[in-house]
């Protein structure tokens, strides 16, 4: 299908890169679709697009490579939720919010992105710990690492 | 939006599985208990507020920063 994309323009966009939050993200409700796609030559990032707002997208990441010891436990409401039967299906991702650079941009560890891959639901869980930051600093050691 | 009021030790129930305990009253805090099915996030306002501005500010405004190498 075509998409049209805030930074990309138009492009077309594989029907298996649309994944589908039943209840849309904190702040946008109302977007259910969005379709993960690659950044230009840059493997670490994607970008999260909706597909009804053209001018809407995060920058997503593995949020393992920013933090080493990055875990937590999935809860029964979410695995629930995305119908998720083993753990291999579950895709992790957390949102960035750019600054200037990318050592001074930020990672959100505390509201991950969990994703079915089998059924591409999704969910941005919000974890109920201390341990993680919404504002987690990246530093430029963790992306080369 | 509908407003009750309660004592401690009554209870609210919301639909069939949801039920709020009023747990304590002190002064201006009340300790609520909730008893939901695990299905249902509990999640605290403020916490689902600040993820919602983390949400808001962190919308992609340009793409340059992979471009500055």
């Amino acid at each position: 299908m075509k998409l049209k994309t805030a930074y990309l323009g138009e492009i077309e966009v594989a029907e298996s890169s649309i994944v589908n939050f039943e209840h849309g993200i904190p702040g946008f409700e109302q977007e259910k679709f969005f379709a993960l796609l690659p950044v230009e030559d840059n493997e670490v990032f994607n970008v999260l697009q909706s597909t009804h707002t053209e001018s809407l997208a995060f920058i997503i990441t593995n949020p393992y490579t920013i933090s080493n010891n990055y875990t937590f436990e999935l809860d029964e409401a979410t695995v629930h939720t995305l119908q998720i039967n083993e753990e291999k299906e579950v895709a992790v991702f957390a949102i960035v919010s750019l600054k200037e650079t990318i050592a001074t941009s930020t990672i959100n560890l505390k509201a991950p992105i969990v994703l079915n891959t089998t059924n591409k639901k999704a969910k941005q869980v919000i974890l109920n710990n201390e341990e993680h930051d919404i504002r987690h600093l990246i530093s430029t050691e963790s992306i080369k690492g | 939006m509908l407003v009750l009021s309660r004592k401690a030790g009554e209870t609210i129930w919301i639909g069939e599985d949801v039920e709020i305990v009023i747990s304590e009253v002190k002064g201006e805090q009340v300790k609520i208990g909730i008893r939901a099915p695990r299905s249902i996030d509990v999640i605290r306002g403020e916490l689902r507020e600040d993820v919602s501005n983390s949400n808001t500010e962190a919308v992609l405004k340009n793409l340059d920063i992979f471009k500055q190498k």
